[in-house]
Protein backbone atom coordinates (compact mmCIF):
# COMPACT_ATOMS: atom_id res chain seq x y z
CA UNK A 1 0.00 0.00 0.00
CA UNK A 2 3.13 2.49 0.40
CA UNK A 3 3.91 1.76 -3.14
CA UNK A 4 0.53 2.91 -4.18
CA UNK A 5 0.94 6.02 -2.05
CA UNK A 6 4.16 7.02 -2.94
CA UNK A 7 3.75 6.66 -6.47
CA UNK A 8 -0.08 8.50 -6.16
CA UNK A 9 2.35 11.53 -4.25
CA UNK A 10 4.91 11.36 -6.94
CA UNK A 11 2.32 11.01 -9.82
CA UNK A 12 0.64 13.79 -9.00
CA UNK A 13 3.87 15.97 -8.30
CA UNK A 14 4.68 15.04 -11.52
CA UNK A 15 1.37 15.67 -13.05
CA UNK A 16 1.71 19.40 -11.49
CA UNK A 17 4.91 19.91 -12.68
CA UNK A 18 4.00 19.28 -16.52
CA UNK A 19 1.50 21.68 -16.22
CA UNK A 20 3.45 24.39 -14.44
CA UNK A 21 5.92 23.15 -17.11
CA UNK A 22 3.32 23.99 -19.82
CA UNK A 23 2.84 27.53 -19.34
CA UNK A 24 6.31 28.61 -17.87
CA UNK A 25 8.42 30.23 -20.47
CA UNK A 26 10.00 33.81 -22.06
CA UNK A 27 6.51 33.83 -24.08
CA UNK A 28 3.68 34.01 -21.66
CA UNK A 29 1.09 31.38 -22.50
CA UNK A 30 -2.69 31.77 -21.86
CA UNK A 31 -5.34 29.15 -21.62
CA UNK A 32 -8.02 31.23 -23.11
CA UNK A 33 -6.00 32.05 -26.03
CA UNK A 34 -4.96 28.69 -26.75
CA UNK A 35 -8.36 27.18 -26.54
CA UNK A 36 -9.46 30.00 -28.72
CA UNK A 37 -7.93 28.72 -31.60
CA UNK A 38 -4.76 31.53 -31.93
CA UNK A 39 -2.31 30.19 -34.30
CA UNK A 40 1.23 31.93 -32.74
CA UNK A 41 0.03 30.46 -29.55
CA UNK A 42 -0.67 27.24 -30.80
CA UNK A 43 2.70 26.79 -32.55
CA UNK A 44 5.12 27.80 -29.10
CA UNK A 45 2.67 25.47 -27.26
CA UNK A 46 2.87 22.44 -29.55
CA UNK A 47 6.82 22.99 -30.91
CA UNK A 48 8.26 24.57 -27.91
CA UNK A 49 6.76 23.63 -24.50
CA UNK A 50 5.16 20.54 -25.35
CA UNK A 51 7.92 18.68 -26.67
CA UNK A 52 10.23 20.39 -23.90
CA UNK A 53 7.50 19.27 -21.08
CA UNK A 54 7.29 15.62 -22.58
CA UNK A 55 11.64 14.85 -23.12
CA UNK A 56 11.30 15.99 -19.06
CA UNK A 57 9.50 14.37 -17.72
CA UNK A 58 9.86 10.83 -19.92
CA UNK A 59 13.68 11.73 -19.97
CA UNK A 60 13.93 12.03 -15.93
CA UNK A 61 11.62 8.57 -15.92
CA UNK A 62 14.30 7.02 -18.18
CA UNK A 63 17.15 8.27 -16.42
CA UNK A 64 16.06 7.33 -13.09
CA UNK A 65 14.95 3.66 -14.58
CA UNK A 66 18.09 3.26 -16.01
CA UNK A 67 19.95 4.75 -13.07
CA UNK A 68 18.21 2.11 -10.77
CA UNK A 69 19.36 -0.85 -13.05
CA UNK A 70 23.33 -0.05 -13.41
CA UNK A 71 23.41 0.19 -10.07
CA UNK A 72 21.77 -3.28 -9.69
CA UNK A 73 23.66 -5.09 -11.71
CA UNK A 74 26.94 -3.15 -11.22
CA UNK A 75 25.98 -4.05 -7.23
CA UNK A 76 27.50 -0.83 -7.00
CA UNK A 77 25.91 2.28 -5.28
CA UNK A 78 27.54 5.02 -7.34
CA UNK A 79 27.09 3.18 -10.87
CA UNK A 80 25.39 5.52 -13.53
CA UNK A 81 25.86 5.44 -17.06
CA UNK A 82 28.67 6.87 -16.77
CA UNK A 83 30.58 3.36 -15.49
CA UNK A 84 30.07 1.68 -19.00
CA UNK A 85 30.97 5.10 -20.85
CA UNK A 86 27.43 6.03 -22.09
CA UNK A 87 28.03 9.63 -21.25
CA UNK A 88 31.26 9.80 -22.62
CA UNK A 89 30.61 8.35 -25.74
CA UNK A 90 27.63 10.39 -26.73
CA UNK A 91 30.08 13.71 -25.55
CA UNK A 92 32.67 12.56 -28.10
CA UNK A 93 29.81 12.21 -30.22
CA UNK A 94 27.99 14.75 -30.14
CA UNK A 95 31.00 17.32 -30.28
CA UNK A 96 32.35 14.81 -33.61
CA UNK A 97 28.40 16.04 -35.02
CA UNK A 98 28.66 19.90 -34.43
CA UNK A 99 32.27 19.61 -36.17
CA UNK A 100 31.63 17.77 -39.29
CA UNK A 101 27.62 18.07 -39.43
CA UNK A 102 25.23 19.96 -39.08
CA UNK A 103 21.60 20.58 -37.77
CA UNK A 104 20.12 19.49 -34.30
CA UNK A 105 18.94 16.44 -36.00
CA UNK A 106 22.70 15.49 -37.29
CA UNK A 107 24.13 15.89 -33.47
CA UNK A 108 21.48 14.13 -32.32
CA UNK A 109 21.76 10.90 -34.12
CA UNK A 110 26.15 11.50 -33.84
CA UNK A 111 25.94 11.85 -30.33
CA UNK A 112 23.51 8.58 -29.74
CA UNK A 113 25.77 6.32 -32.24
CA UNK A 114 28.58 8.02 -29.49
CA UNK A 115 27.09 6.71 -26.92
CA UNK A 116 26.19 3.08 -28.41
CA UNK A 117 29.81 2.78 -30.10
CA UNK A 118 31.24 3.37 -26.24
CA UNK A 119 29.38 0.24 -25.07
CA UNK A 120 30.17 -1.72 -27.79
CA UNK A 121 33.49 -1.47 -27.19
CA UNK A 122 33.74 -2.28 -23.97
CA UNK A 123 31.36 -4.75 -23.73
CA UNK A 124 33.56 -6.50 -26.54
CA UNK A 125 36.82 -5.91 -23.98
CA UNK A 126 34.77 -7.28 -21.32
CA UNK A 127 34.18 -10.32 -23.04
CA UNK A 128 38.25 -11.09 -23.38
CA UNK A 129 38.12 -11.76 -20.03
CA UNK A 130 36.68 -15.30 -20.41
CA UNK A 131 35.64 -15.39 -16.25
CA UNK A 132 32.95 -13.06 -17.25
CA UNK A 133 33.42 -11.14 -14.04
CA UNK A 134 31.45 -7.70 -13.63
CA UNK A 135 34.57 -5.95 -12.60
CA UNK A 136 35.94 -6.59 -16.04
CA UNK A 137 33.01 -4.65 -17.67
CA UNK A 138 33.71 -1.95 -14.84
CA UNK A 139 37.37 -1.55 -15.87
CA UNK A 140 36.95 -1.52 -19.91
CA UNK A 141 34.54 1.28 -18.78
CA UNK A 142 36.99 3.22 -17.25
CA UNK A 143 39.49 2.72 -19.87
CA UNK A 144 36.42 3.37 -22.88
CA UNK A 145 35.64 6.47 -20.73
CA UNK A 146 39.24 7.70 -20.89
CA UNK A 147 39.67 6.91 -24.11
CA UNK A 148 36.67 9.00 -25.15
CA UNK A 149 37.31 11.90 -22.87
CA UNK A 150 40.85 12.15 -25.25
CA UNK A 151 39.38 11.98 -28.52
CA UNK A 152 36.71 14.73 -27.02
CA UNK A 153 39.47 16.50 -26.32
CA UNK A 154 40.81 16.38 -29.75
CA UNK A 155 37.93 17.38 -31.10
CA UNK A 156 37.86 20.17 -29.21
CA UNK A 157 41.11 21.90 -29.86
CA UNK A 158 40.10 21.68 -33.20
CA UNK A 159 36.78 23.06 -32.87
CA UNK A 160 36.31 26.38 -33.85
CA UNK A 161 36.75 28.92 -30.32
CA UNK A 162 33.79 31.05 -31.03
CA UNK A 163 30.87 28.77 -32.74
CA UNK A 164 31.48 25.36 -32.78
CA UNK A 165 33.33 25.12 -29.30
CA UNK A 166 30.96 27.04 -27.40
CA UNK A 167 27.92 24.73 -28.88
CA UNK A 168 29.81 21.66 -27.47
CA UNK A 169 30.57 22.73 -24.10
CA UNK A 170 26.85 24.00 -24.25
CA UNK A 171 26.05 19.99 -24.89
CA UNK A 172 27.42 18.89 -22.36
CA UNK A 173 26.37 20.92 -20.12
CA UNK A 174 22.78 19.55 -21.20
CA UNK A 175 19.68 21.23 -21.90
CA UNK A 176 15.82 20.63 -22.99
CA UNK A 177 16.19 23.77 -24.82
CA UNK A 178 15.75 23.68 -28.30
CA UNK A 179 14.32 19.49 -28.91
CA UNK A 180 11.68 20.44 -31.32
CA UNK A 181 8.41 18.42 -31.61
CA UNK A 182 9.56 17.05 -34.99
CA UNK A 183 12.99 15.25 -34.16
CA UNK A 184 12.08 13.52 -31.28
CA UNK A 185 9.49 11.19 -32.00
CA UNK A 186 11.70 7.97 -32.89
CA UNK A 187 13.89 9.04 -29.77
CA UNK A 188 10.74 8.77 -27.31
CA UNK A 189 9.75 5.76 -29.32
CA UNK A 190 13.09 3.97 -28.89
CA UNK A 191 13.03 4.88 -24.94
CA UNK A 192 9.15 3.79 -24.64
CA UNK A 193 9.85 0.45 -25.73
CA UNK A 194 13.00 0.16 -23.88
CA UNK A 195 11.67 1.55 -20.10
CA UNK A 196 8.76 -1.86 -21.59
CA UNK A 197 11.48 -4.26 -21.51
CA UNK A 198 13.30 -3.06 -18.80
CA UNK A 199 9.82 -3.41 -16.47
CA UNK A 200 9.75 -6.60 -17.86
CA UNK A 201 13.22 -7.66 -17.17
CA UNK A 202 12.66 -6.66 -13.78
CA UNK A 203 12.72 -10.47 -12.52
CA UNK A 204 16.38 -11.16 -14.56
CA UNK A 205 17.70 -7.86 -13.09
CA UNK A 206 17.05 -8.88 -9.76
CA UNK A 207 18.85 -11.96 -10.33
CA UNK A 208 21.93 -10.43 -11.99
CA UNK A 209 22.27 -8.30 -8.58
CA UNK A 210 23.37 -11.70 -6.73
CA UNK A 211 26.75 -13.27 -6.47
CA UNK A 212 27.59 -14.36 -10.07
CA UNK A 213 28.04 -18.30 -9.74
CA UNK A 214 24.60 -18.20 -7.34
CA UNK A 215 22.71 -16.50 -10.63
CA UNK A 216 24.37 -19.60 -12.57
CA UNK A 217 23.18 -21.91 -10.27
CA UNK A 218 19.15 -20.32 -10.82
CA UNK A 219 19.33 -20.65 -13.92
CA UNK A 220 20.67 -17.45 -15.16
CA UNK A 221 22.90 -17.12 -18.42
CA UNK A 222 24.94 -14.76 -16.96
CA UNK A 223 26.28 -12.93 -19.85
CA UNK A 224 23.86 -13.31 -21.97
CA UNK A 225 20.91 -11.79 -19.56
CA UNK A 226 23.48 -9.04 -18.23
CA UNK A 227 23.93 -8.46 -22.02
CA UNK A 228 20.37 -7.69 -22.37
CA UNK A 229 19.90 -5.63 -19.64
CA UNK A 230 22.80 -3.78 -20.09
CA UNK A 231 21.68 -2.66 -24.15
CA UNK A 232 18.29 -2.24 -23.37
CA UNK A 233 19.77 0.15 -20.33
CA UNK A 234 21.75 1.64 -22.42
CA UNK A 235 19.77 2.34 -25.41
CA UNK A 236 16.97 4.08 -22.74
CA UNK A 237 19.74 6.53 -21.51
CA UNK A 238 21.15 7.14 -25.05
CA UNK A 239 17.51 7.59 -26.73
CA UNK A 240 17.45 10.56 -24.15
CA UNK A 241 21.25 12.25 -23.59
CA UNK A 242 21.46 12.39 -27.21
CA UNK A 243 18.47 14.47 -27.30
CA UNK A 244 19.53 16.55 -24.19
CA UNK A 245 23.43 16.52 -23.59
CA UNK A 246 24.22 15.54 -20.38
CA UNK A 247 22.34 15.73 -17.44
CA UNK A 248 24.03 14.94 -14.02
CA UNK A 249 22.68 13.49 -10.90
CA UNK A 250 19.18 12.29 -12.01
CA UNK A 251 20.71 8.68 -12.86
CA UNK A 252 22.17 8.90 -9.55
CA UNK A 253 19.73 9.89 -7.52
CA UNK A 254 16.12 9.38 -8.31
CA UNK A 255 16.76 5.07 -7.55
CA UNK A 256 18.36 5.98 -4.07
CA UNK A 257 15.32 8.45 -3.42
CA UNK A 258 13.26 5.48 -4.51
CA UNK A 259 14.80 2.70 -2.33
CA UNK A 260 14.99 5.18 0.74
CA UNK A 261 11.20 5.98 0.68
CA UNK A 262 10.36 1.92 -0.15
CA UNK A 263 13.58 0.44 1.41
CA UNK A 264 13.01 -2.62 -1.28
CA UNK A 265 13.88 -3.29 -4.52
CA UNK A 266 10.41 -5.00 -6.15
CA UNK A 267 9.08 -2.89 -9.88
CA UNK A 268 7.00 -0.39 -7.36
CA UNK A 269 10.36 0.34 -6.54
CA UNK A 270 11.57 1.32 -9.86
CA UNK A 271 8.79 2.91 -10.96
CA UNK A 272 9.05 5.31 -8.46
CA UNK A 273 12.84 5.90 -9.37
CA UNK A 274 11.37 6.95 -12.56
CA UNK A 275 8.92 9.32 -11.26
CA UNK A 276 11.33 10.90 -9.07
CA UNK A 277 13.24 11.08 -12.05
CA UNK A 278 10.57 12.56 -13.90
CA UNK A 279 9.62 15.07 -10.81
CA UNK A 280 13.88 16.30 -10.59
CA UNK A 281 14.45 16.93 -14.43
CA UNK A 282 11.31 18.90 -15.29
CA UNK A 283 11.45 20.92 -12.02
CA UNK A 284 15.23 21.42 -12.93
CA UNK A 285 13.95 22.69 -16.35
CA UNK A 286 11.46 25.04 -15.13
CA UNK A 287 13.42 26.94 -12.81
CA UNK A 288 16.38 26.53 -15.41
CA UNK A 289 14.37 28.41 -17.75
CA UNK A 290 12.60 31.14 -15.51
CA UNK A 291 15.54 31.87 -13.23
CA UNK A 292 17.52 34.26 -14.87
CA UNK A 293 17.21 35.94 -18.19
CA UNK A 294 19.43 33.82 -20.49
CA UNK A 295 18.49 30.12 -19.94
CA UNK A 296 20.21 27.89 -17.61
CA UNK A 297 22.18 24.64 -18.05
CA UNK A 298 19.61 21.95 -16.44
CA UNK A 299 22.18 20.35 -14.59
CA UNK A 300 22.93 22.84 -12.30
CA UNK A 301 19.79 22.35 -11.55
CA UNK A 302 19.23 18.47 -10.48
CA UNK A 303 22.21 18.78 -8.81
CA UNK A 304 20.86 21.81 -6.39
CA UNK A 305 17.67 20.42 -6.19
CA UNK A 306 18.71 16.72 -5.82
CA UNK A 307 21.57 16.83 -3.37
CA UNK A 308 19.62 18.56 -0.11
CA UNK A 309 16.90 15.97 -1.30
CA UNK A 310 19.06 12.84 -0.64
CA UNK A 311 20.87 14.61 2.40
CA UNK A 312 17.63 14.77 3.90
CA UNK A 313 16.56 11.34 3.45
CA UNK A 314 19.77 10.28 4.70
CA UNK A 315 19.34 11.98 8.00
CA UNK A 316 15.54 10.73 7.94
CA UNK A 317 16.51 6.84 7.42
CA UNK A 318 19.09 7.67 10.75
CA UNK A 319 16.93 9.24 12.82
CA UNK B 1 25.59 -47.73 -13.33
CA UNK B 2 25.54 -45.01 -10.53
CA UNK B 3 23.12 -42.23 -9.54
CA UNK B 4 25.53 -39.81 -9.79
CA UNK B 5 29.56 -40.29 -10.91
CA UNK B 6 32.60 -38.00 -10.77
CA UNK B 7 35.23 -39.36 -12.52
CA UNK B 8 39.03 -38.11 -12.80
CA UNK B 9 38.33 -34.45 -11.89
CA UNK B 10 41.04 -31.82 -11.43
CA UNK B 11 40.68 -27.91 -10.95
CA UNK B 12 42.43 -25.04 -9.95
CA UNK B 13 43.05 -21.15 -10.15
CA UNK B 14 45.25 -19.74 -12.81
CA UNK B 15 46.85 -22.64 -13.39
CA UNK B 16 47.86 -23.57 -10.00
CA UNK B 17 45.93 -27.19 -9.70
CA UNK B 18 43.95 -27.16 -5.92
CA UNK B 19 42.36 -30.76 -7.35
CA UNK B 20 43.78 -33.27 -8.60
CA UNK B 21 42.07 -36.81 -9.77
CA UNK B 22 38.97 -36.71 -8.08
CA UNK B 23 36.38 -39.76 -8.62
CA UNK B 24 33.49 -41.07 -6.51
CA UNK B 25 30.34 -41.65 -6.97
CA UNK B 26 26.96 -42.08 -5.13
CA UNK B 27 23.56 -43.99 -5.52
CA UNK B 28 20.44 -42.41 -4.69
CA UNK B 29 18.87 -41.69 -1.59
CA UNK B 30 22.80 -41.15 -0.71
CA UNK B 31 24.39 -37.55 2.05
CA UNK B 32 27.66 -37.84 0.56
CA UNK B 33 29.56 -35.48 3.65
CA UNK B 34 33.03 -33.87 2.00
CA UNK B 35 35.55 -33.50 5.32
CA UNK B 36 38.85 -31.78 4.84
CA UNK B 37 40.72 -28.92 6.88
CA UNK B 38 40.79 -25.10 5.82
CA UNK B 39 41.94 -25.20 2.50
CA UNK B 40 41.96 -28.91 1.55
CA UNK B 41 39.60 -28.12 -1.33
CA UNK B 42 36.14 -28.62 -0.21
CA UNK B 43 34.44 -25.55 -2.03
CA UNK B 44 36.80 -25.55 -4.94
CA UNK B 45 35.46 -29.35 -5.72
CA UNK B 46 31.68 -28.45 -5.21
CA UNK B 47 32.15 -25.36 -7.50
CA UNK B 48 33.32 -27.70 -9.64
CA UNK B 49 30.86 -30.12 -9.73
CA UNK B 50 28.66 -27.49 -9.84
CA UNK B 51 30.13 -26.50 -13.19
CA UNK B 52 31.06 -23.05 -11.95
CA UNK B 53 35.01 -23.31 -12.09
CA UNK B 54 36.82 -24.61 -15.39
CA UNK B 55 37.70 -28.30 -14.65
CA UNK B 56 39.03 -31.53 -16.28
CA UNK B 57 37.33 -35.06 -16.00
CA UNK B 58 33.50 -35.73 -15.94
CA UNK B 59 30.08 -35.08 -13.89
CA UNK B 60 27.71 -37.69 -15.18
CA UNK B 61 24.20 -37.44 -13.26
CA UNK B 62 21.90 -39.70 -14.42
CA UNK B 63 22.68 -39.70 -18.19
CA UNK B 64 22.96 -36.05 -18.19
CA UNK B 65 26.72 -34.88 -18.07
CA UNK B 66 26.69 -31.89 -16.51
CA UNK B 67 29.62 -30.15 -17.60
CA UNK B 68 27.29 -29.93 -21.17
CA UNK B 69 24.21 -28.51 -19.84
CA UNK B 70 23.27 -25.23 -20.13
CA UNK B 71 22.39 -23.01 -16.93
CA UNK B 72 18.96 -23.23 -16.95
CA UNK B 73 18.92 -27.43 -17.54
CA UNK B 74 21.67 -27.61 -14.84
CA UNK B 75 19.61 -25.49 -12.44
CA UNK B 76 16.66 -27.74 -13.03
CA UNK B 77 18.54 -30.79 -12.03
CA UNK B 78 20.97 -29.43 -9.71
CA UNK B 79 20.72 -27.19 -6.46
CA UNK B 80 23.81 -24.84 -5.24
CA UNK B 81 23.91 -23.34 -1.52
CA UNK B 82 26.94 -21.54 -1.48
CA UNK B 83 29.40 -20.65 2.02
CA UNK B 84 27.98 -17.25 1.85
CA UNK B 85 24.48 -16.28 -0.69
CA UNK B 86 25.69 -12.69 -2.36
CA UNK B 87 22.18 -11.16 -1.99
CA UNK B 88 22.92 -7.52 -1.32
CA UNK B 89 19.87 -5.97 -2.08
CA UNK B 90 16.95 -5.33 0.07
CA UNK B 91 14.53 -8.12 -0.88
CA UNK B 92 11.60 -9.57 1.19
CA UNK B 93 12.58 -13.44 2.33
CA UNK B 94 9.76 -14.76 -0.01
CA UNK B 95 11.39 -13.10 -3.00
CA UNK B 96 14.42 -14.36 -2.04
CA UNK B 97 12.72 -18.08 -2.18
CA UNK B 98 10.53 -17.06 -5.46
CA UNK B 99 14.18 -16.95 -7.11
CA UNK B 100 14.60 -20.51 -6.79
CA UNK B 101 11.42 -21.31 -9.56
CA UNK B 102 13.32 -18.93 -11.86
CA UNK B 103 14.65 -22.41 -13.94
CA UNK B 104 10.64 -23.16 -14.39
CA UNK B 105 10.25 -19.57 -15.65
CA UNK B 106 10.40 -17.78 -18.89
CA UNK B 107 12.59 -15.23 -18.92
CA UNK B 108 9.85 -12.37 -18.77
CA UNK B 109 7.28 -14.83 -17.19
CA UNK B 110 6.49 -13.84 -13.38
CA UNK B 111 6.07 -16.42 -10.45
CA UNK B 112 2.69 -17.55 -9.92
CA UNK B 113 0.65 -17.69 -7.02
CA UNK B 114 1.03 -21.65 -6.79
CA UNK B 115 5.13 -20.73 -6.18
CA UNK B 116 4.31 -17.80 -4.08
CA UNK B 117 2.31 -20.58 -1.85
CA UNK B 118 5.11 -22.99 -2.02
CA UNK B 119 7.38 -20.51 -1.12
CA UNK B 120 6.00 -19.25 1.84
CA UNK B 121 5.26 -23.07 2.45
CA UNK B 122 9.57 -23.78 2.04
CA UNK B 123 9.83 -20.86 4.33
CA UNK B 124 7.23 -22.25 7.11
CA UNK B 125 9.55 -25.68 6.67
CA UNK B 126 12.60 -24.28 7.78
CA UNK B 127 11.60 -22.33 10.75
CA UNK B 128 11.10 -19.14 9.22
CA UNK B 129 7.12 -19.28 9.04
CA UNK B 130 5.56 -15.72 9.35
CA UNK B 131 8.58 -14.00 8.20
CA UNK B 132 8.04 -13.61 4.20
CA UNK B 133 7.74 -10.50 4.45
CA UNK B 134 11.29 -9.52 6.27
CA UNK B 135 13.79 -7.67 4.28
CA UNK B 136 16.03 -10.60 4.06
CA UNK B 137 19.04 -8.29 4.69
CA UNK B 138 17.87 -7.66 8.60
CA UNK B 139 17.78 -11.59 8.95
CA UNK B 140 20.69 -12.93 11.14
CA UNK B 141 23.04 -15.12 9.27
CA UNK B 142 22.10 -17.95 10.30
CA UNK B 143 17.98 -17.02 9.15
CA UNK B 144 19.31 -15.96 5.91
CA UNK B 145 20.94 -19.58 5.42
CA UNK B 146 17.63 -21.47 5.92
CA UNK B 147 16.19 -19.00 3.46
CA UNK B 148 19.13 -19.98 0.74
CA UNK B 149 17.98 -23.58 2.01
CA UNK B 150 13.85 -23.17 1.51
CA UNK B 151 14.46 -21.61 -1.79
CA UNK B 152 16.94 -24.84 -3.16
CA UNK B 153 14.20 -27.79 -1.28
CA UNK B 154 11.18 -25.99 -3.29
CA UNK B 155 12.68 -26.24 -6.70
CA UNK B 156 12.16 -29.79 -7.20
CA UNK B 157 15.83 -30.44 -8.26
CA UNK B 158 17.59 -34.10 -7.71
CA UNK B 159 21.18 -33.25 -6.74
CA UNK B 160 22.29 -30.63 -4.18
CA UNK B 161 25.36 -29.20 -3.19
CA UNK B 162 25.93 -27.52 0.08
CA UNK B 163 29.14 -25.52 0.82
CA UNK B 164 28.96 -25.64 4.51
CA UNK B 165 25.19 -24.74 5.47
CA UNK B 166 25.84 -25.27 8.93
CA UNK B 167 27.97 -22.50 9.39
CA UNK B 168 26.17 -19.86 10.56
CA UNK B 169 23.55 -22.12 12.33
CA UNK B 170 23.03 -22.37 16.04
CA UNK B 171 23.14 -26.04 17.96
CA UNK B 172 19.17 -26.30 17.48
CA UNK B 173 18.95 -25.34 13.27
CA UNK B 174 22.09 -27.24 12.68
CA UNK B 175 20.49 -30.62 13.29
CA UNK B 176 17.39 -29.00 11.75
CA UNK B 177 18.94 -28.07 8.52
CA UNK B 178 20.42 -31.71 8.16
CA UNK B 179 17.23 -33.69 9.43
CA UNK B 180 15.31 -31.37 6.52
CA UNK B 181 18.05 -32.54 4.25
CA UNK B 182 17.53 -36.82 5.12
CA UNK B 183 13.72 -35.86 4.48
CA UNK B 184 14.33 -34.31 1.72
CA UNK B 185 15.95 -37.33 0.39
CA UNK B 186 13.30 -40.23 1.09
CA UNK B 187 11.69 -38.55 -2.34
CA UNK B 188 13.90 -40.87 -4.51
CA UNK B 189 15.60 -39.94 -6.92
CA UNK B 190 17.25 -37.85 -4.92
CA UNK B 191 21.35 -37.21 -3.39
CA UNK B 192 23.26 -34.75 -1.75
CA UNK B 193 26.79 -33.33 -1.59
CA UNK B 194 27.47 -31.46 1.31
CA UNK B 195 31.14 -29.99 3.08
CA UNK B 196 30.87 -29.76 6.75
CA UNK B 197 33.27 -28.24 9.29
CA UNK B 198 31.23 -30.16 12.01
CA UNK B 199 32.38 -33.65 12.45
CA UNK B 200 29.98 -35.22 14.86
CA UNK B 201 27.39 -34.04 12.10
CA UNK B 202 29.15 -35.79 9.64
CA UNK B 203 29.52 -39.05 11.47
CA UNK B 204 25.66 -39.09 12.67
CA UNK B 205 24.16 -37.59 9.92
CA UNK B 206 26.00 -38.85 6.32
CA UNK B 207 25.49 -41.74 4.97
CA UNK B 208 29.20 -42.09 3.10
CA UNK B 209 32.17 -39.35 4.04
CA UNK B 210 34.92 -38.54 1.88
CA UNK B 211 38.16 -37.11 3.19
CA UNK B 212 39.79 -34.45 1.14
CA UNK B 213 43.08 -33.59 1.84
CA UNK B 214 45.55 -31.18 -0.30
CA UNK B 215 43.15 -31.80 -3.17
CA UNK B 216 43.23 -35.61 -3.46
CA UNK B 217 40.86 -38.17 -1.83
CA UNK B 218 42.15 -39.84 1.20
CA UNK B 219 39.46 -41.81 1.80
CA UNK B 220 35.92 -42.82 2.17
CA UNK B 221 33.81 -43.74 5.20
CA UNK B 222 30.47 -45.17 6.09
CA UNK B 223 30.12 -44.28 9.81
CA UNK B 224 27.63 -46.43 9.90
CA UNK B 225 29.31 -50.04 9.06
CA UNK B 226 32.92 -49.00 9.46
CA UNK B 227 34.70 -50.57 12.08
CA UNK B 228 35.59 -47.23 14.61
CA UNK B 229 39.86 -48.25 14.58
CA UNK B 230 39.50 -47.47 10.74
CA UNK B 231 38.22 -44.35 10.99
CA UNK B 232 39.75 -43.21 13.80
CA UNK B 233 42.86 -43.63 11.73
CA UNK B 234 41.50 -42.18 8.62
CA UNK B 235 39.60 -39.18 10.49
CA UNK B 236 43.20 -38.47 12.90
CA UNK B 237 45.27 -37.65 9.01
CA UNK B 238 42.79 -34.29 8.83
CA UNK B 239 42.28 -33.86 12.53
CA UNK B 240 45.17 -35.01 14.17
CA UNK B 241 45.02 -37.29 17.33
CA UNK B 242 41.61 -37.99 17.93
CA UNK B 243 39.93 -41.40 19.40
CA UNK B 244 35.87 -42.01 18.55
CA UNK B 245 33.13 -42.64 20.77
CA UNK B 246 29.84 -43.80 21.28
CA UNK B 247 26.94 -42.74 22.83
CA UNK B 248 23.41 -43.34 23.87
CA UNK B 249 20.59 -40.86 24.05
CA UNK B 250 17.68 -41.32 26.08
CA UNK B 251 15.83 -42.32 23.55
CA UNK B 252 17.87 -45.30 22.79
CA UNK B 253 19.35 -43.68 19.85
CA UNK B 254 23.51 -43.84 19.22
CA UNK B 255 25.57 -41.20 18.35
CA UNK B 256 29.39 -41.47 17.46
CA UNK B 257 31.34 -38.45 18.91
CA UNK B 258 34.99 -37.95 18.10
CA UNK B 259 37.46 -36.87 21.11
CA UNK B 260 40.52 -34.53 20.40
CA UNK B 261 43.56 -36.37 22.60
CA UNK B 262 46.23 -34.10 24.21
CA UNK B 263 48.84 -33.43 21.83
CA UNK B 264 52.26 -31.79 22.41
CA UNK B 265 52.00 -28.14 23.84
CA UNK B 266 52.07 -25.50 21.45
CA UNK B 267 54.81 -23.18 22.28
CA UNK B 268 53.64 -20.12 21.12
CA UNK B 269 57.39 -18.83 20.80
CA UNK B 270 56.57 -15.59 17.96
CA UNK B 271 57.19 -13.17 21.36
CA UNK B 272 60.56 -12.38 22.00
Amino acid sequence: MRYKLLCALCSGLLAALILLSLFTGKYPLRLEELLGGNELHRRVFLNLRASRTLVGAMGGFALGVSGFVYQTVFRNPLASPDIIGVSSGASAGAAAGILFFSGAAAVTVSAFLGALGAVAVVLTLSALDKTGRNSSIVLAGIAVHALAQTVLMCLKLTADPERELASIEYWIMGSLNGVSIHSLGGNLLLCLLCLIGLFLLHRQIILLSGEEGEARMLGVSVGKIRLLVLLTATLTVSSVVSLTGLISFVGLLAPHGARLLTKDNRPGTMALAGLLGGVLLLGADILARSVSAVELPVSIFTSLLGAPFLISLIGRRSS
Amino acid sequence: MHFFTVSNLSAGYGGKPVLEDISFSLDSGCLLGILGANGSGKTTLLKALCNLLPHKGSCILEENVLEKLKPGQMAKLCGYIPQRSGISLDISALDVVLMGFNPHLKLLERPTQAMKTQAARALGLVGLAGKEALNYQTLSEGQKQLCILARTLCTGSRLLFLDEPESALDFRFRYRMLELLQDWLTQAPRAAVVSLHDPFLALNYCHRLLLLSEGRILGSLCPKTDPPHRMEELLSHIYGEISLASCTDRSGRKHLVMLKEASAPIRANILP
